[in-house]
């Protein structure tokens, strides 16, 4: 794409998401939320393929459906409170509706279905900006509205999401899909404290959005986006193998990797709001996605899967340099100590 | 205790920045000289503990572990040295940083205050454990084996942490040495029940218990020798003192939520000591006796008197040496013959007569020879389980018996007798295998002279 066309597309991305998390009037995250669907559509399909328009159509749609119920919601709370501001929602219908359109944004379940099919279908980059940065918008409008959100139906969602991403990770081969599985369960940890206290929510989504940077910078690295090709990287960059063990052991929640930190705080908080069944559950269900993890890890360092004799005398284009990537794996994986430095997001 | 954390984590840049052929004797030399440091924690004045600073205490409980952790250190890695001998250079080096990293958390777990930083180096022991037993096992089981390590443990675990935070919200405090003093009878409630059983389920299943031990044979059976080392003498131990420290703050729930545990407890240890019998392979044959030694301990925990206290602790050190001791024997017999079927190495005696002379002494310690600290420990144990129910001397003198009868069925089967014809083209015994197994038998030998100090709190 012609680097200038491709900044502009890029920039109005990036704009729609900061219309939406500073405004105060509902129509202009309307507007943000729009900017940023109709701008993202041309990076989903970064690669013209039918594999890609079908993503991106999908995307569309179920983002494009998620904003009209935004819509709707608004004008309910508009209707009930006669005001246009961001402050709580006044009506508990637009509360529920609310709920829904961010969930269907976000990916919670029931509303996951899109996520694994549209990250399959683009790219690898494109996948990260997909789970990583869209992701920022509606998290900012659900803590900004979270006094009023019904409580049932936001927990449901998120033990539901809990439940699927786990599960739904544990039949996958393909990189993509097991991220997009990975998303839906993070979502799920997120939401689940966001009543009790947001600013934890921010926490998780601080801490996933690097260790899933992390893992898709490796992935980029190595050019695999299966399973199997994963597996090749010992060949490659023999190093990248150790670094993926350590964030895939991050991501599954691990002490004393970082990716502990926040499933330590919110289950703390949530035991300190007297509900013990549920962080039990949250966390026992947590040791699935952990099980995909470790056969990520399996396949990758700990093992050498089999191989033709050919693999051993790769040869490959010159490394791609990723200068994000120290950083990132240094913060996604040894921040736990930190832990003290939290009341800082007070 | 920093003087013991620290130069324990720098032996990491030691490694990695050693020559090639120093590698091995740098790390062993300054893993020795740290086991040094530890044993001046040994010294306890009295019953209260030695604080050293808000985060790390030692007290008369977790000394002897902590030295018995640092002590473990350079023979874990006297023992590697053979199976890692062709190895490239940077793997033998990985190897000694998860060794290293495994005893960094491992020395902080022992002596942490707060009981959150217990639960979190708790789990961090998992992980260089896990890469330990996957990446350097030698057959496929070993896969499946890492596995069920992480998820056995981490089911019972995840509980705990919830727990350990109610905990904290109800008394304000986990810092250990407080809680000593705050302590106050749990009520009696259903959610009290659950909150015992989430605090022990974790330390049963890292013990392990009977009914939840299906990970251990597999771990140790198809760990490599130091993997097998570490486990044995230190991992299991982590379930005891954890038993040990949360049970002060549990009562009175566990007089009756005891007894379902003990129950299996007892049985278990009839149990996998009759497996023993029948075992065919060497290494599964120390795993279970393993099992069954752990199974002592934990009916000792569960008892709560001072005398089953003593009996537990001291158990668990004697344990540890001798359960290590015997797995490097075995791992002898494994780089000789690279198999662990023990029928396949017999009449050893006739060809490695030194090495049989180690067998004996295991063999005599694990079946709880006196005046062994092995045999203290079970000794106290099976007086104060008598004294809390006179049916129990059944089963225990049972144990007794059967321990004794597959301790020497172990050692009449690898030692004595015909050698096979196949074994006459083994290596002798190298010094590096009989300075292991001397530095193995000479603290328990020596143990056997005071063993005040391994006795914990309540002596």
């Amino acid at each position: 794409m012609n680097p200038l066309i491709f900044t502009t597309i890029l920039m109005t991305v990036l704009l729609g998401t900061m219309i939406v998390m500073m405004s105060s009037h509902w129509l202009m995250i309307w507007i943000g939320f729009e900017m940023n669907l109709l701008a993202i559509i041309p990076i989903l399909m970064k690669k013209y393929n039918p594999r890609t328009m079908e993503a991106s159509t999908k995307y569309f749609l179920t983002q494009a459906t998620a904003s009209m119920l935004l819509m709707m919601a608004i004008i309910i709370n508009l209707m009930h409170s006669g005001q246009w501001t961001i402050t709580k929602v006044f009506n508990p219908t637009a509360s529920i509706i609310m709920t829904s359109a961010l969930a269907m944004k976000l990916g919670l379940t029931p509303f996951h279905f899109w996520v694994p099919e549209v990250t399959q279908g683009i790219s690898l980059t494109s996948g990260l900006i997909l789970l990583t940065w869209q992701k920022l918008a509606p998290m900012s409008i659900l803590y900004q509205i979270s006094p009023s959100i019904n409580l049932n139906i936001l927990l449901t969602m998120a033990v539901l999401s809990i439940l699927v991403g786990g599960w739904g990770g544990l039949n996958q081969t393909q990189l993509r899909k097991i991220m997009a599985y990975s998303s839906i369960a993070h979502m799920g940890w997120m939401t689940a404290v966001l009543v009790y206290n947001p600013t934890l929510t921010m926490l998780n989504m601080l801490i996933y959005i690097m260790m899933t940077l992390t893992m898709f910078m490796l992935f980029i690295h190595s050019s695999s986006t299966t399973t199997l090709s994963l597996s090749h990287t010992w060949n490659k960059t023999p190093l990248i193998t150790t670094l993926i063990l350590i964030t895939l052991l991050s991501m599954g929640g691990l002490p004393p990797l970082s990716g502990f930190m926040p499933k330590w705080m919110i289950i703390q908080e949530l035991t300190k709001n007297s509900s013990i069944i549920l962080p039990t559950l949250m966390a026992i269900m947590a040791l699935l996605n952990l099980y995909f993890y470790m056969r990520l890890t399996y396949s990758t360092s700990l093992t050498m899967f089999p191989s033709t004799n050919n693999m051993k005398m790769k040869w490959q284009f010159e490394t791609k340099r990723i200068t994000l990537l120290p950083p990132l794996i240094v913060m996604s994986s040894l921040l736990l100590p930190l832990t003290p430095m939290l009341s800082i997001l007070d | 205790m920093l003087k013991i954390i620290i130069p324990t984590i720098m032996l990491m840049p030691l490694t990695w920045l050693s020559k090639k052929n120093m590698i091995w004797i740098n790390t062993t030399t300054y893993s020795l000289l740290i086991s040094l440091i530890s044993l001046s924690l040994l010294n306890q004045p009295s019953n209260n503990s030695l604080n050293f600073s808000l985060m790390f205490f030692s007290d008369p409980l977790s000394a002897p572990l902590l030295v018995l952790t640092t002590w473990l250190l350079p023979l874990m890695l006297m023992a590697s040295q053979h199976h890692l001998s062709k190895e490239p250079l940077t793997r033998k080096k990985l190897y000694i940083t998860m060794l290293t990293m495994l005893q960094t958390f491992l020395i902080m777990t022992f002596t942490a205050t707060e009981l959150i930083s217990f639960y979190i180096l708790f789990e961090a022991t998992l992980v260089p454990t896990l890469i330990i037993i996957t990446r350097w096992g030698n057959q496929t089981e070993r896969l499946n084996a890492g596995l069920y390590f992480l998820f056995y443990t981490l089911m019972g675990s995840l509980p705990l942490l919830v727990a350990l935070i109610s905990i904290q919200n109800l008394t304000g405090s986990l810092n250990f040495l407080l809680i000593q003093y705050w302590n106050q009878a749990l009520p009696d409630s259903w959610s009290n029940i659950f909150l015992w059983l989430a605090c022990m389920m974790a330390f049963m299943v890292k013990m392990p218990l009977y009914g939840l031990h299906l990970w251990l044979p597999k771990a140790h059976v198809e760990a490599p020798i130091a993997g097998s080392m570490v486990l044995a003498a230190i991992l299991l131990k982590l379930g005891g003192y954890g038993m040990l420290r949360i049970t002060t703050m549990l009562n009175p729930q566990t007089s009756f939520m005891a007894y379902p545990f003990l129950m299996l407890s007892l049985w278990g240890m009839i149990m996998t000591s009759s497996i023993c019998l029948r075992q065919t392979d060497l290494k599964s044959l120390i795993a279970y006796s393993s099992v069954s030694h752990m199974a002592l301990v934990i009916v000792a925990v569960l008892i709560q008197t001072p005398w089953s206290y003593m009996g537990a602790t001291a158990l668990m050190i004697a344990h540890g040496l001798t359960s290590s001791m015997l797995f490097c024997l075995a791992n002898s017999n494994y780089e000789r013959t690279h198999s662990r079927t023990m029928i396949l190495a017999r009449g050893l005696q006739t060809l490695l007569p030194l090495m049989a002379a180690w067998w004996l002494l295991a063999s005599l310690t694990n079946l709880a020879l006196p005046p062994s600290i092995n045999l203290i420990g079970e000794l106290f144990v099976v007086m104060s389980s008598f004294s809390w129910s006179n049916i129990t001397i059944i089963l225990m003198g049972a144990n007794i018996t059967i321990t004794a009868l597959y301790s020497l069925y172990m050692l009449i089967t690898t030692q004595r007798g015909k050698y096979t014809h196949h074994i006459n083209s083994i290596k002798p015994s190298f010094t590096r295998e009989n300075a292991l197994m001397a530095l193995h038998m000479t603290p328990l030998l020596l143990l056997s002279l005071n063993p005040k100090i391994i006795l914990g709190f309540t002596y």
